[in-house]
């Protein structure tokens, strides 16, 4: 090659590798552009998804609150079991570890198959694994003494929701069961982290379901904590990055009475039936009792399938909360409340008199309406028709009044509608009005619909607990108070204004005169009178449940136990300044003052501490 | 005469610059590895053993390479040739030759001997390139690539083939022929994205642009990768201290992903000191190639050191996310002893070829 050649293919090869060599220099620019833009422009978003990554939080669960009487005493608490937990990651041979902890603590055989199947998964991500859940006493202690025995295995406190009297407050407390997904998101935890929670309950992360830790769950709940995990990209426990700890949920305190209850349980015995009883100076439930009930205890804390299926399959529906949903016809007990409409509408005066000859004849067709006492109880003015629980006085009273009027006149004393503040799933019941009437039966309301409400039979349907309410407003004199079972001074229950009802200083004495005489006089409720050494006041009434034209034909039906009668009594003492107020139903129970009564004055007795 | 045996052929920048690089690549390793000390020793023995190989190989003179060239690339053939017949296969692919205790990637050859060969064949032929010495240029790079890529092992053949590519071109090839070429290439990709790639590489490239369609499967890689250099920040989360690779989130640290545990442990910083030393030695090896006392020499320096360059920068794309992930190590960094001793033997013939200087004056 001649010299002008080779400076010439030096030149061409100095450019070309020059140009290649830029290229090179575009090819770092974009890349440091790009590195640039990852680390400085993107910074703080790579920086949360690394943390994402890395963190991983698992909810730690509160302790709930307890519920307490009225007195302070728990009807539910936390009771402490024991429960064997191991570190699988941390044990090599499972199956010897099973051979060598059996002669110390008895374990089923499921127990062992449900614990050799999750070892593996565990082990991988270095979580811990319930061997044996409420140890005995006795496996505690022999597991303590050759715990050294035992590096990987430890004992630690997990709690059950426990109730003293599991029976008699079933329907009040309700019961707590797991939390399917139904997860606190305010938290902050993603959902999927849940499972991995830390717990503190031997059943896990529970909720309330019915009554009052479902009413109250949010209060009762707690905070729940947070443990920080450092976990690797196989999802490997590595070490705690920050604990959190929760916060335990407020105890609620409740105007219920567990001396009360008891009573109230005693005194109904094995029959069915409700009784709610209402402190006048606050609206506080005391007593809310139902029967048949259940046991929360072994609802919210296992129960067999079977013993469940009994449950739910049994004829008198234990599930059933009479005080709340139960729907009876008030019968008798309705006639203060036409006797106030008669006087606040100025159709009757106290002194006013009529002839009661045992029965009530409609003008408009001749129909006849028939009073419990063949005969009559001649002459009757207001006071006497509510002792004597005169039918034809409120046939006729029933009979001049505008159903409109009464209807709304009802539901100022609480029927047809809701009046507990904080009860679980309560029934409104039902209060007929000639719209409804003719809305859903296509005929008009008759005069003689009136009639019938007039003795609390026909369409109109209340449960105990507005039984209680309208009783209680009557004992305060038209003063309404929202009944809550909650204390209200605990300020975490919503209590609605109180209403009233006006009468004249009067006519309230009147009626509590007339009320008194029902039980302490010559009333249909009298033979309670000796019961006690307080004065008091009342209304009892007899359900009917088929409609009869006499006696005769009523001794027929009665041999079916589920078409006899149901016994009501509505009361409230001690008189003349009453403290408390009672309602009681006994389903099929028969004649109201004789049956409901004694319930209702032992529980005024308990309430009163007059035992 | 006399000097010839008494001087050593060393060039100190690009010796030091090299040494500085392999040192802080050990220490990275260190961490990459989760602190493995037998991974660094290990590779520190290789390192070493590298070292000696490029200061032997810098001191033959470059007329040696000339005229082995043509023996060099049938044994590297042939060492091809065995590997994939009598190679064992892992994953699916044949790409590692056995001898003794010592095995290495036999296409590692390949990418020294196809450049210094063409280098050979091109550097008395006279300007501009005939289409006879083009056609069997392309012929001899396409063997070269077809051997490697049937491995399979498609992005070392993509890098043989760009070791031929670099040569033609540094030796003249005319622009209208580059220019039909591209045209040509753009014309056909679609056919070869259809028939000639394999599922798992069209995978591979549909994730490089939204790799959160499949964020724990073939796009998991890149999501991880970008998170660990994100998450690093200007400074860096600190020797040890990255949680995306002491967690192993972050996948292959020890290799293809190496830088992305600098840039989440030592931050932007980190890399751009690490990306000047690499910067700089290419700068030298422009230097040494322009300096070269001929055109054969200046050929294999800018041959060795583009596919050098070539390898770094598509390493890098890969790792933070511009280009599809293709297996290609991080030169000088990586965990991997045949890869780090073909590159040391690389650096040797560069430094034979930059500092061998004829005597007479040109």
């Amino acid at each position: 090659m001649i010299f002008e050649e080779r400076q010439v293919e030096k030149n061409n090869f100095s450019s070309r590798a020059i140009f290649l060599f830029i290229l090179v220099g575009v090819g770092f620019l974009v890349v440091l552009f790009q590195v640039f833009s990852l680390q400085v422009s993107s910074y703080s978003s790579y920086e949360i998804a690394a943390l994402n990554n890395k963190n991983y939080s698992v909810p730690v669960q509160p302790l709930r609150g307890e519920i307490l009487d009225r007195n302070g005493e728990a009807i539910v608490r936390n009771e402490p079991t024991f429960d064997l937990i191991t570190q699988p990651d941390l044990i090599e041979d499972p199956e010897l570890l099973l051979e060598i902890l059996k002669p110390v603590i008895h374990l089923s055989a499921a127990e062992e198959s449900q614990y050799l199947k999750k070892f593996t998964e565990k082990a991988f991500v270095n979580k811990e694994l319930v061997l044996k859940k409420d140890l005995t006493i006795e496996e505690i202690a022999r597991f303590n003494v050759r715990s050294f025995g035992f590096k990987n295995i430890f004992i630690d406190k997990r709690h059950r929701r426990i109730s003293d009297y599991p029976k008699i407050f079933s329907h009040v407390l309700g019961y707590t069961s797991r939390a399917d997904n139904q997860y606190d998101s305010s938290v902050g935890i993603p959902l999927s982290h849940w499972v991995d929670a830390e717990l503190t309950y031997e059943n896990g992360l529970i909720n309330g379901k019915t009554g009052l830790e479902e009413t109250y769950n949010k209060h009762l709940l707690g905070k729940y904590g947070q443990r920080i995990y450092e976990i690797n990209a196989r999802g490997r426990l590595v070490k705690t990055l920050a604990y959190y700890p929760p916060e335990k949920g407020l105890d609620l305190i409740t105007n219920l009475d567990i001396e009360a209850q008891m009573s109230a349980a005693k005194a109904l015995g094995d029959r069915k039936g409700a009784v709610v009883a209402i402190d006048l100076s606050s609206g506080g439930i005391n007593v809310l009792f139902s029967a048949p009930n259940y046991s929360t205890n072994k609802l919210s804390n296992g129960m067999s399938v079977k013993e469940f299926k009994n449950l739910i399959q049994n004829p008198d529906k234990p599930f059933f909360n009479r005080a709340l949903q139960g729907r009876y016809p008030p019968a008798s007990t309705i006639k203060p409340a036409i006797g106030m409409f008669g006087l606040t509408n100025k159709l009757v005066a106290w002194d006013d008199e009529i002839d009661d000859p045992g029965f009530f004849m409609l003008p408009e067709n001749g129909r006849i309406y028939r009073g419990w006492k063949k005969g009559g109880h001649s002459n009757v003015n207001l006071k006497k028709a509510l002792m004597v629980s005169s039918n034809t006085y409120f046939f006729k009273l029933a009979y001049q009044s505008d159903m409109k009027d009464l209807a709304s006149y009802f539901s100022l004393l609480g029927f047809g509608d809701k009046v507990c503040s904080d009860c679980f799933d309560e029934d409104q019941a039902f209060l007929p009005t000639p719209e409804w009437k003719y809305k859903n039966f296509n005929v008009p309301w008759f005069t003689g619909d009136t009639v019938n409400i007039g003795v609390g039979q026909g369409y109109l349907v209340a449960t105990p607990m507005q039984l209680a309410n309208y009783i209680s407003i009557i004992a305060n004199k038209g003063q309404s108070i929202t009944p809550s079972i909650v204390q209200a001074k605990q300020k975490i229950l919503k209590q609605e204004t109180a209403s009233q009802v006006l009468l004249s200083n009067r006519d309230w004495a009147n009626m509590h005169d007339a009320l008194t005489s029902v039980i302490e006089g010559e009333g249909t409720a009298s033979s309670i009178k000796s019961l006690k050494t307080f004065q008091v006041a009342g209304k009892s009434g007899t359900a009917e449940l088929v409609s009869l034209d006499s006696k005769e034909a009523y001794l027929e039906v009665r041999d079916t136990e589920l078409l006899r009668d149901h016994s009501i009594i509505i009361a409230f003492g001690p008189m003349p300044n009453p403290q408390y107020a009672v309602s009681v139903v006994i389903e099929n129970g028969e004649s109201g003052g004789a049956v409901a009564g004694p319930v209702a004055i032992e529980v005024l007795k308990s309430l009163l501490n007059e035992q | 005469m006399s000097n010839r045996y008494t001087k050593i052929y060393f060039d100190p920048y690009l010796f030091f610059s090299l040494f500085l690089l392999v040192a802080l690549g050990l220490f990275f390793l260190y961490s990459a590895s989760n602190g493995d000390l037998s991974i660094v020793i290990k590779q520190s023995i290789y390192a070493l053993l590298g070292f000696v190989i490029m200061i032997l190989v810098s001191q033959a003179d470059p007329d040696l390479f000339r005229r082995s060239s043509l023996a060099f690339i049938i044994f590297a053939i042939f060492l091809l040739g065995i590997t994939y017949l009598f190679g064992p296969e892992i994953n699916g692919a044949r790409r590692w030759v056995r001898i003794g205790s010592f095995s290495f990637q036999s296409s590692e050859l390949l990418k020294l001997a196809l450049p210094i060969f063409l280098a050979t064949f091109l550097s008395d032929k006279r300007l501009p390139i005939q289409s006879r010495e083009i056609i069997s240029t392309l012929a001899i790079i396409l063997v070269a690539f077809l051997l490697v890529a049937s491995q399979p092992d498609l992005g070392t053949g993509l890098i043989v083939a760009l070791s031929g590519f670099f040569v033609l071109f540094l030796s003249g090839l005319s622009w209208s022929f580059i220019g039909g070429a591209i045209v040509f290439l753009i014309i056909s990709s679609p056919l070869i994205w259809n028939s000639l790639l394999q599922p798992f590489q069209q995978q591979r490239i549909a994730t490089l642009f939204n790799p959160e369609l499949d964020p724990f499967g073939a796009g998991w890689n890149i999501i991880q990768s970008k998170i660990a250099i994100g998450s690093g920040g200007i400074f860096g989360k600190g020797f040890g201290e990255g949680s995306q690779t002491q967690l192993n989130f972050l996948p292959e640290t020890k290799t293809d992903f190496i830088f992305s545990v600098i840039g989440e442990e030592f931050g932007f910083l980190g890399v751009f000191l690490l990306l000047s030393i690499y910067f700089f030695i290419l700068m030298r090896c422009l230097y040494l190639a322009l300096s070269a006392r001929d055109r054969f020499c200046r050929l294999v320096i800018g041959g060795l050191t583009l596919t050098f360059a070539a390898n770094l920068i598509i390493n890098l794309s890969m790792v933070v996310g511009l280009i599809p992930v293709v297996g290609m190590p991080l030169p000088f960094i990586s965990k991997g002893g045949s890869s780090l001793i073909s590159l040391f033997f690389a650096f040797g013939i560069i430094t034979s070829m930059g500092t061998h200087k004829k005597f007479l004056p040109q």
